[in-house]
């Protein structure tokens, strides 16, 4: 029964993996500079649900907070980069190259 | 007998939320506009997490993990809609075009 789970884990990590590789490419790829943190948001997510995966593959309790911090640092980080271009698209209006 | 019903729906849980997140991986290729994408990446967030978390927790049957894996999608349930607010105000600011793609009330 063990080794059942080990293989469906090990499949749900392969399959985590490949996404991350496709969002990671929409990163590069994708217009704009919203699309490319909705992009980055995106990664975040799917490596969460990686770290809970091996928590439970491992046997490592301690993971479980490992996903916890995970969740807080990635929300801080697409905080700060919103306030960061929000203030440079303000900038940018205040010189007029955007028009209102 | 129980471990089988257990493994079954372990599984269940978890390709339901494997095949949730391959659908918001495939709506950042599909969808054109940006507004639309955060539609498919909120959707992961909260459907496809609590998903495999379910998942998970059914296979594991730790007390304290089931408690920590709560305690992510309770955060996460906070945190992501206010994540896609502040991107949704980032694009409505920086995008100098947003009324040819939309209708835009009140600008």
């Amino acid at each position: 029964m063990q080794d059942a789970y080990q293989t469906l884990y090990t499949v749900a990590l392969v399959v985590l993996s490949l996404l991350t590789l496709l969002c990671l490419e929409r990163a590069v790829r994708g217009p704009g500079i919203s699309s490319r943190i909705i992009a980055i948001n995106m990664i975040c997510t799917l490596t969460l649900a990686m770290i809970c995966v091996l928590a439970l593959m491992l046997g490592e309790g301690y993971l479980a907070d490992v996903a916890l911090l995970y969740a807080m640092i990635g929300f801080l980080a697409i905080v700060v980069l919103c306030k960061v271009y929000m203030g440079v698209a303000m900038e940018k209006r205040e010189k007029g190259d955007i028009p209102k | 007998m129980t471990d089988i019903v257990r493994f079954i729906l372990t599984a269940v849980f978890l390709f339901g939320g494997l095949a949730v997140l391959a659908a918001g991986v495939l709506g950042q290729y599909r969808f054109r506009i940006a507004l639309n994408r955060l539609h498919a990446s909120s959707m992961c967030d909260s459907l496809g997490l609590l998903a495999l978390m379910v998942g998970l927790s059914i296979s594991s049957g730790d007390g304290w993990i089931v408690l920590k894996f709560a305690l992510t999608m309770i955060f996460l349930w906070i945190a992501s809609p206010t994540a896609g607010h502040l991107i949704a105000r980032l694009e409505a600011t920086t995008n100098p075009r947003l009324d040819r793609d939309m209708e835009v009330i009140g600008k």
